[in-house]
C-alpha cells in the first residue's frame, strides 16, 4: 500500500471521496453521532490506537469495533451513560491520498488534526495523526469499509470522547 | 530530610475522615512526595518481563518524576537504571524501547554496561599528556544509579531503597495472594500500550480505584451490564498497612431492583447491538468477576470480565498525573479469547465506556479541590476506621491509604 502509485482518479471520484471526509468531519463536529455509525458498512472494522501500537504491530486499539452495531453501542454510551464534561472538537482532514481502486474497495489515507475546546478554556491542539482507510461502494453511496485513526502521541490529553 | 514548609500544614483535627486540599494542590507537598514516597522505601513498579524479552532489550520506565530504564542482563536478569549520565546528568537514552549491547551517553560518549557500570571514559588519560581525569578518578564509584530490583511472575518493581523488605513482606499475605491470582507465572503477551494525561494529582486517580461507593453510581454502563454494583457480593481488602488494597465484585444480572432504585442512571433496558463487546468467560478460580488492585504507591492492577491491564501511575506535577495503560494477555490464550480481550478493553483506556468516567471525575475534582486547598475532602462512608469491608458503601480504603500517607510524609 506504501508504494502503490497514485492514480488520476478524476474530479469526480475524488470529489465524492472528499464529500464523505467532509462529511464525517461535520457530524463529529456538529455532535450529529447517531449520524456517524451511517458513514460505515454493516460488517466494518474501526479502530483508533496510537503510532506506537501501530509501529510495535500490537493489535489493541483505544477504540475498537467490528461492526456498525458496535458503533452504534459507543454512540449510545457517548449519549447515555457517560459522564464528561462538555467539549467542542474540530476535525481538519486534509492530503487526502487516494490509490489505485482494488476488488475489496478504495484505498485512501489523509492526515487529521483535531482540536478541542472546554469550557472557558482557549482551544488547543488535541490529536494529530493519519486515517488508513478502506472506501466501499454501496447503494450508490461511498461508506468506510475500515477505516484505522493513528495518532502521532502517545499520550491522549485527558479522554477520547468523541470518536477520531 | 531537608524542612520543606511543613510549619503550616496541619492535618485536620478528625484524622484520616478527612483529606486536607492541599495534599491535591501545594507544590511542596509534591516535592516531598516525590523525595519520600518515589524516591523512598517503596517497590514501584516499573514494566512487564515480557517487554523485555531478550539480553540488552530496554525500556523506558518512570518512579515519580524520575525517568528510569529497565534493562534485560546478559544472565537473564533485570537491572533498573535512572537514566541520568553520571557525568553532566544528561538523559542518555531518549529511544523508548530497543536492544543494545551497552548505554553511550551521546554528549561526551562516556559508556555503561547493561548493568549501569561505567565502562568508558573517552580520553580519561587526556591527549598528550595533556588534560584527562585525575589520576584518582575510580569509574567504579561513578556508575549509574541503580535501584533494587524484585520481580514477580513477571512483573519488574523498583526501589531507591537498598534497604527494603522483600516484595512478597511488602504486600503481605493476602494482596500477595491477589497479585499472584491474575499473575500465576504463565507467560505475558503485551497487547498494546494507552497513555492519558489527567489534569489531575496523582493520588486522586489511586483513590479511585479504592473507592467502590463511586462505581455503582457514576459508571452507568458497568451498573446497567451488572459489572460491578453494590447490590452484588463484594469485598474491600487491604494489607495490615492500608497501602495496598483490592475491591472485589461479582457479576449479576441486568435488572431492576430496591438497590438500582437508587441509582439514578440505571438503565434496565439497555441492550447492546452487538452483544460480542460484552462475552466474558470465567477464567480464574473463585466466583469473582472483578478484582481492582492498587499497589502503593504507583500500580493499578486491572482484572474485569476478561480485560486485562496494569495501570501506571506517573505523577507529572501537583496538578496533572499520566495514566499509562499496558494492556495484556496470557501466552497461551487462543484466538477467541485474544479477541475477546481486545474488545472488552474498549471498557477502559482514555475512550472506555467506563474509564472515561474516570478520568473526567478526576478533572473536574482537581479544579474543584485546588480552588479551595484550606477545605478538608470527607471521607466517612462506611465509617472513620481502616477494616476489610463486606460491601461497597465505603471508603475505607481510601482512609488505609491516607494512614499510610501520613506516616511517610509526617504529616
Amino acid at each position: 500500500m506504501d508504494t502503490a502509485i497514485l492514480t488520476q482518479p478524476g474530479y469526480e471520484l475524488r470529489a465524492r471521496i472528499e464529500a464523505l471526509y467532509y462529511d464525517y468531519a461535520a457530524v463529529l463536529d456538529d455532535k450529529e453521532f447517531a449520524r456517524w455509525p451511517d458513514l460505515f458498512t454493516e460488517d466494518c472494522f474501526y479502530r483508533v490506537t496510537s503510532r506506537e501500537n501501530i509501529e510495535l504491530g500490537l493489535p489493541l486499539g483505544i477504540i475498537l469495533a467490528e461492526s456498525r452495531g458496535m458503533l452504534r453501542d459507543r454512540v449510545v454510551a457517548l449519549l447515555e451513560t457517560s459522564m464528561y464534561v462538555p467539549r467542542r472538537v474540530r476535525h481538519f482532514i486534509t492530503n487526502i491520498r487516494i490509490f489505485d481502486p482494488e476488488a475489496t474497495g478504495i484505498r485512501v489515507r489523509a492526515n487529521f488534526s483535531v482540536h478541542q475546546t472546554l469550557p472557558d478554556q482557549e482551544t488547543g491542539m488535541y490529536l494529530s495523526g493519519e486515517y488508513q482507510d478502506r472506501l466501499v461502494e454501496q447503494g450508490g453511496r461511498l461508506l468506510f469499509a475500515e477505516k484505522l485513526c493513528i495518532h502521532d502521541a502517545t499520550v491522549v490529553p485527558i479522554s477520547l470522547v468523541y470518536p477520531l | 530530610m531537608q524542612a520543606l514548609a511543613t510549619d503550616d500544614r496541619h492535618w485536620p483535627n478528625e484524622g484520616i475522615s478527612r483529606v486536607p486540599g492541599w495534599v491535591y494542590s501545594a507544590p511542596d507537598v509534591f516535592a516531598r512526595e516525590q523525595e519520600r514516597i518515589f524516591k523512598g522505601r517503596s517497590w514501584c513498579y516499573v514494566c512487564l518481563e515480557a517487554e523485555i524479552p531478550n539480553a540488552g532489550d530496554f525500556r523506558r520506565s518512570y518512579i515519580g518524576g524520575k525517568v528510569v530504564l529497565a534493562v534485560r542482563r546478559k544472565d537473564g536478569g533485570v537491572s533498573v537504571v535512572l537514566n541520568r549520565c553520571a557525568h553532566r546528568g544528561a538523559e542518555f537514552c531518549s529511544a523508548k524501547r530497543g536492544n543494545k549491547q551497552e548505554f553511550v551517553c551521546p554528549y561526551h560518549e562516556w559508556t555503561y554496561d547493561l548493568e549501569g557500570n561505567l565502562i568508558g571514559v573517552p580520553f580519561r588519560r587526556g591527549y598528550q599528556k595533556q588534560g584527562g581525569m585525575p589520576a584518582d578518578f575510580k569509574p567504579e564509584e561513578n556508575g549509574l544509579v541503580k535501584l533494587e530490583v524484585a520481580s514477580r511472575h513477571g512483573v519488574v518493581f523498583a526501589s531507591f531503597d537498598h534497604d527494603i523488605e522483600s516484595f512478597e513482606d511488602y504486600l503481605g499475605e493476602k494482596m500477595l495472594g491477589y497479585f499472584d491470582r491474575v499473575f500465576d507465572g504463565r507467560k505475558l503477551t503485551i497487547l498494546g500500550y494507552e497513555r492519558q494525561r489527567i489534569p489531575a494529582n496523582w493520588k486522586l486517580m489511586m483513590e479511585n480505584i479504592k473507592d467502590p461507593y463511586h462505581a455503582s453510581l457514576l459508571h452507568v454502563f458497568l451498573v446497567s451490564f451488572g459489572l460491578f454494583r453494590m447490590d452484588q457480593k463484594s469485598q474491600v481488602q487491604m494489607d495490615p498497612t492500608g497501602r495496598h488494597c483490592v475491591l472485589v465484585n461479582r457479576k449479576g444480572e441486568q435488572s431492576a431492583n430496591v438497590a438500582t432504585s437508587e441509582m439514578r442512571n440505571f438503565k434496565a433496558d439497555f441492550k447492546l447491538n452487538d452483544p460480542r463487546l460484552l462475552d466474558p468467560v470465567r477464567e480464574f478460580p473463585g466466583d469473582a468477576t472483578v478484582v481492582m488492585q492498587t499497589l502503593w504507591p504507583n500500580l493499578i492492577i486491572q482484572q474485569q470480565s476478561n480485560t486485562l491491564a496494569v495501570r501506571q501511575v506517573v505523577p507529572i506535577d501537583e496538578g496533572h498525573h499520566d495514566l499509562a495503560w499496558t494492556f495484556f494477555g496470557y501466552e497461551n490464550d487462543d484466538a477467541a479469547m485474544r479477541q475477546r480481550r481486545l474488545r472488552q478493553a474498549n471498557l477502559m483506556g482514555p475512550a472506555g465506556f467506563v474509564s472515561i468516567d474516570d478520568s473526567e471525575a478526576m478533572m473536574i475534582s482537581q479544579t474543584g479541590i485546588a480552588a479551595s486547598p484550606e477545605k478538608p475532602l470527607l471521607v466517612e462512608m462506611g465509617g472513620r476506621e481502616v477494616d476489610d469491608a463486606e460491601h461497597t458503601i465505603t471508603e475505607v480504603a481510601i482512609r488505609g491509604f491516607y494512614q499510610h500517607y501520613r506516616e511517610v510524609m509526617g504529616y
